[in-house]
């Protein structure tokens, strides 16, 4: 089932570092052999902070970085990738990423470039069945005094364990350098169809390695039954599972009267799909878990549904659970807690408070102490409408935190529609009245040809902020964020028959047959090459009949900004500045209907980008393509001044950012290395730094 | 509150960054070619499909794409639209042959490559019948090539 490749073994030359290491590191443990200047672990750290200390590049010279070197990733799979997500690392001079369309790692030297080994598993139909497929978002570094490890997830979701010199499997680890993520789970799992699997890294503290789990889209599956997305500690030596915690109770364990009508057997997902943060000082590792089975229709499982939609606080040596906060009751908009909880230390009232906050696809950031799990600032229950989809089981309050004050729109009124001309608003006005519209949490409601045809409202499954999540400057307590304030995705139910989905209600449009969806990028992915017959004899559904119509005149129903880029004082919880963020888009730019108008910048259209923050600036790049003053196409990657916004830098980007960038030194230099892809580009790491006088 | 300034100067750093300018020297200079050479004087507003080619794609699509990008086009929480602003906005100024060997290359996602050329050139009909841009009296090519020759323009030029 599965092969590996790898050429050229790494000749280790880098001893000098090594004693650095070693001298710098203060930890309890066994010390890993990791400095300052590194990027050891996909947030920068196990706080997330995507924050490094760092100030060789400054506002002053940002303008002028130079590519060090571009890495692209066409040929580690076996096509083209144009959705390279990863974040790097780099350990000691050397770069390790995942890439290409069967998510091989690589390792590079980090001032160069060059290719020192390649991993690839080639997992035949596992692969091809994987829910996540594709390059995924990163890998994970394990050393002591005797070796160093990379630890990443396939899309057959096998944790595989590499010699970080050679690229070798680590012996001792699991099956010869392997641990099928599909064995050992408190659950059966068909090991080649089970549509389980993780795109983002596992995560390693000491000396315990966490894995969460991840599926095919919900919007429209095809049961309500599914395998549950428990997470799971091994340790980093043997590949021994050491603990679980069921993100779904079991009987008799806290939180299972929360599942009336026996839903707790058949509902799954509840996965954690992000990366999770951990607090080594405090022995404390922090879970944001997703919805349960069906993001628009939760009539199958009435009740909360613990611990969907919860940041989940756990001891880190026994997984057992310490406190818990849902910030979505019953979830039915797939909010998920899609991105990295942000562990920050702050100072509120004068009062020092380790504090976990954590940006949300509504926009709305929860702020903890991380130690009790109380709220930093009041969250309130508030009622919220109830919806009548039949079988639905509504909440009837929704948390709100008091502060700080949510960051992008979360929800849609008329107020919110397109205005650049009068025109256009009405237009916009008369489209919507087809729509039930309305604040975050307005149900969805079955789709109906006379309408409403759909829930349009914001803060749903695209974000907001989604995955790639923000970051935190430590220094001056200052939380940065990205966040989508226009994708609008419409929430409409059609009954499903038997034969399509035992859900009852899925995702779809009236007039419209009901279907199941894969909806997963990437799902099958990692199949192989083509054999004949692929192309099943299958009878089409008719096709659609009404457009849903998500524009006016060519343009987005919603007014500018489309994007938005935000800091967030942590000590007061009030928003510092904000800037709409990313290109205006070609369709706003050049639209006949905008002519002779001066249209200010509108921000992007498109999900949410990752930030990096270093001592001197805020650092993200275009999650979009745009169309500069000078009729340039590209994206660009900006340098912001951290406290008030203020643009200071950019340097050209041949494709929109869609991994978020990390920075290191080495060798007396500055880099920062992103990844770009999308559209007609291909997947490719392009390093950043200052030239050399 | 800080207002954006990025629009004013976002054609500086390509100058001074000299990499690039010299990136965009020799790309301009290529681009040149391919225009002299290739005469892109088509775009996607000359009819360049038919809307039996159209209905063709709409049954491919059916079978093979709905999954994913959905019944509107949509895509989803993990899947680019192929319609609306952000779909337009992205593809704007490029050709239909990068659009073309992109669906060639990488898609269908479960079984990309999958489909024929001229299966993948019924689809592309499909979301050009289905994004509004006009249907007219001779097929899309099947040729990357060809299909090269028409700029995608979110607007009528």
């Amino acid at each position: 089932m599965k092969s590996a490749y790898r050429f050229h073994r790494w000749s280790g030359h880098l001893l000098v570092f090594l004693c650095a290491c070693l001298a710098a590191s203060a930890l309890a443990w066994e010390k890993p052999a990791v400095t300052e200047s590194d990027w050891p672990t996909y947030g920068a750290d196990l706080k997330n902070t995507r924050y490094r200390p760092f100030d060789l590049i400054t506002a002053a010279n940002f303008n002028d970085l130079e590519i060090a070197w571009q890495f692209k990733t066409d040929n580690l799979g076996n096509r083209p990738e144009y959705k390279l997500e990863g974040t790097p690392l780099m350990v000691k001079g050397v770069l390790y990423a995942t890439a290409g369309t069967r998510r091989a790692v690589v390792a590079l030297d980090a001032a160069t470039g060059e290719l020192l080994w390649v991993h690839g598993e080639h997992e035949g139909s596992r692969g091809a069945n994987a829910p996540r497929g594709l390059s995924g978002r990163g890998l994970a570094y394990w050393s002591d005094s005797k070796q160093a490890r990379i630890l990443y997830v396939t899309p057959g979701y096998r944790l595989i364990a590499l010699d970080a010199k050679t690229g070798s499997y680590a012996m001792g680890f699991g099956n010869n350098g392997v641990v099928d993520l599909k064995l050992n789970d408190d659950q059966d799992i068909d090991l080649v169809k089970g549509a389980i699997g993780l795109q983002s890294a596992p995560v390693v503290a000491q000396n315990e390695i966490l894995v969460g789990a991840a599926f095919l889209d919900g919007a429209a599956p095809a049961s309500r039954t599914n395998y549950k997305g428990y997470v799971r500690a091994f340790d980093a030596r043997t590949g021994k599972r050491l603990w679980i915690f069921h993100t779904i109770p079991m009987k008799g364990e806290f939180g299972v009267d929360t599942w009336p009508n026996g839903s707790v057997a058949y509902t799954g997902n509840t996965g954690v799909w992000t990366q999770m943060s951990i607090d080594e000082e405090l022995g404390l590792a922090y879970l944001p878990v997703e919805l349960p089975t069906g993001d628009f229709y939760g009539g199958n499982r009435p009740g909360n549904g613990l611990f969907g939609e919860s940041l989940v606080c756990v001891d880190l040596k026994t997984g057992k659970r310490k406190w818990h906060y849902q910030l979505v009751h019953h979830g039915m908009w797939d909010m998920d807690i899609s991105s990295p909880p942000i562990l920050a230390d702050i100072t509120v009232d004068g009062k020092r408070i380790k504090a976990v906050a954590q940006p949300t696809k509504q926009s709305m950031l929860y702020v903890f102490d991380r130690v009790t799990g109380e709220p930093v600032w009041p969250i309130e229950e508030r009622p919220v409408e109830k919806g009548d989809v039949p079988g639905e089981w509504y909440s009837p309050t929704q948390p709100f935190p008091t502060k700080p004050p949510a960051y992008d729109r979360n929800g849609i009124s008329l107020d919110d529609l397109i205005d650049f001309t009068a025109e256009l608003h009405a237009q916009a006005i008369n489209q919507i009245k087809r729509f039930k519209i309305g604040p975050v949490f307005t149900p969805g409601v079955v789709s109906k040809v006379d309408g409403p045809l759909a829930t349009l409202t914001l803060g749903t499954n695209l974000g907001g902020t989604n995955w790639p999540g923000g970051s935190y400057d430590p220094e001056n307590h200052l939380l940065f964020v990205s966040s989508c304030s226009s994708c609008i995705v419409p929430i409409g139910l059609v009954a499903a028959p038997k034969t399509v989905s035992d859900m009852g209600y899925l995702s779809g449009v009236a007039g419209q047959p009901a279907r199941a969806l894969a909806g997963g990028t990437g799902a099958g992915a990692g199949a192989d090459a083509l054999t004949a017959g692929n192309v099943a004899a299958m009878v089409p559904p008719p096709p659609p009949k009404a457009k849903l119509g998500s524009t006016v005149q060519g343009l987005p129903l919603i007014k500018p900004p489309y994007g938005r880029l935000t800091a967030i004082d942590l000590d007061k919880g009030e928003i510092k500045w904000q800037v709409p963020f990313g290109p205006t888009p070609d369709v706003v730019r050049y639209s006949p209907a905008l002519k002779g108008l001066k249209i200010p910048p509108t921000g992007e259209i498109g999900p949410s980008v990752g930030t990096l923050v270093t001592s001197t600036l805020l650092i993200v790049g275009d999650g979009a393509l745009g169309t500069s003053a000078s009729g340039i196409r590209g994206a660009t990657l900006h340098a912001y001044d951290k406290f008030t916004g203020r643009e200071v830098g950019s340097v050209y980007l041949p494709a929109p950012q869609s991994g978020s960038p990390m920075t290191y030194l080495l060798n007396g230099k500055q880099y920062i290395v992103v990844a770009v892809s999308g559209g007609a580009y291909s997947g490719e790491y392009i390093a950043f730094t200052l030239p050399s006088q | 509150m800080a207002a954006l300034t990025r629009e004013s100067t976002l054609h500086l750093p390509y100058l001074l960054n000299k990499r690039a300018a010299v990136i965009l020297i020799v790309d301009l200079a290529a681009g040149l070619l391919c225009i002299a050479a290739a005469q892109t004087t088509r775009s996607v507003w000359d009819g360049i499909y038919t809307a039996d080619q159209a209905k063709r794609g709409k049954l491919i699509y059916s079978e093979r794409c709905f999954s994913c990008h959905g019944p509107e086009l949509s895509g989803g929480d993990a899947v680019p639209p192929l319609t609306g602003s952000q779909f337009l906005s992205n593809w704007n100024t490029l050709t239909l042959g990068d659009l073309f060997d992109r669906i060639r290359v990488s898609m269908p996602a479960d079984k990309p490559g999958s489909l024929s050329r001229q299966q993948n050139a019924d689809v592309l009909a499909y979301i050009l019948s289905f994004d509004n841009f006009p249907a007219g009296n001779s097929e899309l090519e099947a040729q990357s090539l060809i299909l090269k020759q028409i700029k995608f323009d979110a607007f009528k030029p």
